[in-house]
């Protein structure tokens, strides 16, 4: 619902506060939005969470980009990615391209939205 | 996708002990088990200083210091382990010569742990040994597999060196930070990668491998 219109490739990540892996990973995100905010569209889910910790991290990490709660793990659930955190990589048609289960590293970013962006040329 | 990175450090002790064994060169059998212990030590400085700087409490998750599913920070772990190995060598800079080979093997097991962790691609490439993530048309680089196979190529003419104070360690670790700068460009990158740590193991390596036979020289011709 949320990626349907959009004309550009999207990162999703699936995170939550309590999760001590999402706190590595959203620096770097952070630096890819930065980096690629105006050709790819950020996105974050926040999963079995509660609003004031979510709140908390949101502003502790300042990930500036959309974020959304989604209490049930619908999403994550809908596209099978398993644990937390999750990021998926959805091409400009809004298919899924790749999912990454864990905690990212900024190669596999940089790689994964290498590919999206390409993939759109 | 959590425990991969342990796969990858496994994959490194492991290839270190056979260089080890191969390379060793008359050193006592225990000079093995103290240069993976260093490499553990390191590894585990690596990560406490990757999970403080990503605001994590390591004694609050201690657990987190073994997965290592966060990254390591490998200026850290080189420094501390070579720190260890000197310690635990009481100084013995032969020590440090007589394992390079090894450790330049381990860290080519370190780099082709990518496998392990379907991370050995880089940019594109049409080159005819490029592959491409799943499910993708677009070919790519490697990378990964090449710093590997040139840090296993390095292990062996490392090995060929001849026997002068820091000459085998120092080239060592500049060929290490060498090889990681020339593939650099290869890897996609948000930030650019460390590179100023690359040019560090350069010039200090290189800076190691020139002066330490000609001082350990001077050293022994005045103590004669």
């Amino acid at each position: 619902m949320i990626l349907a219109g959009l004309d550009k490739p999207a990162v999703v990540n699936v995170w939550a506060s309590w999760c001590l892996p999402c706190r590595a990973e959203a620096p770097l995100l952070n630096t890819a939005f930065a980096q690629y905010g105006e050709k790819v569209v950020f996105i974050g889910l926040d999963v079995q969470d509660n609003q004031t910790d979510a709140k908390a991290f949101l502003d502790e990490f300042g990930l500036d980009f959309g974020h959304y709660f989604d209490r049930q793990r619908e999403v994550a659930n809908h596209y099978l990615g398993i644990g937390t955190p999750i990021t998926f990589f959805f091409d400009a048609g809004g298919d899924l391209v790749a999912t990454h289960n864990g905690v990212l590293d900024e190669r596999t970013l940089a790689l994964n939205i290498d590919e999206l962006l390409k993939l759109g040329t | 996708m959590e425990f991969t990175l342990l796969w990858a450090a496994l994959t490194a002790v492991g290839l270190a002990w056979v260089g080890a064994r191969i390379w060793s060169d008359g050193l006592p059998d225990h000079s093995t088990d103290r240069m993976i212990g260093a490499a553990a030590a390191g590894l585990v400085m690596g990560r406490l200083t990757a999970m403080i700087l990503q605001g994590m409490n390591p004694l609050a998750n201690p657990l987190d210091i073994l997965i290592i599913r966060g990254g390591v920070h490998t200026g850290v772990a080189a420094i501390g382990a070579i720190s260890v190995y000197l310690w635990t060598a009481k100084g013995r800079l032969d020590y440090l010569d007589a394992t390079a080979p090894a450790a330049l093997l381990g860290l080519a097991g370190w780099h082709a742990g990518c496998l392990w962790r379907a991370a050995c691609l880089g940019t594109e490439s049409s080159l005819p040994w490029s592959w491409a993530l799943p499910g993708s048309p677009i070919t790519r680089h490697p990378v990964e597999l090449y710093a590997a196979i040139g840090l296993a190529v390095a292990a062996w003419l490392v090995s060929r060196l001849p026997w002068r104070i820091l000459l085998r360690a120092g080239s060592a670790l500049a060929v290490a930070g060498l090889l990681r700068l020339l593939t650099e460009p290869m890897r996609p990158s948000l930030t650019g990668g460390p590179v100023g740590w690359y040019w560090a193991a350069i010039v200090i390596g290189g800076l190691a491998a020139w002066l330490g036979p000609r001082v350990s020289r001077r050293l022994s011709a005045a103590s004669t």
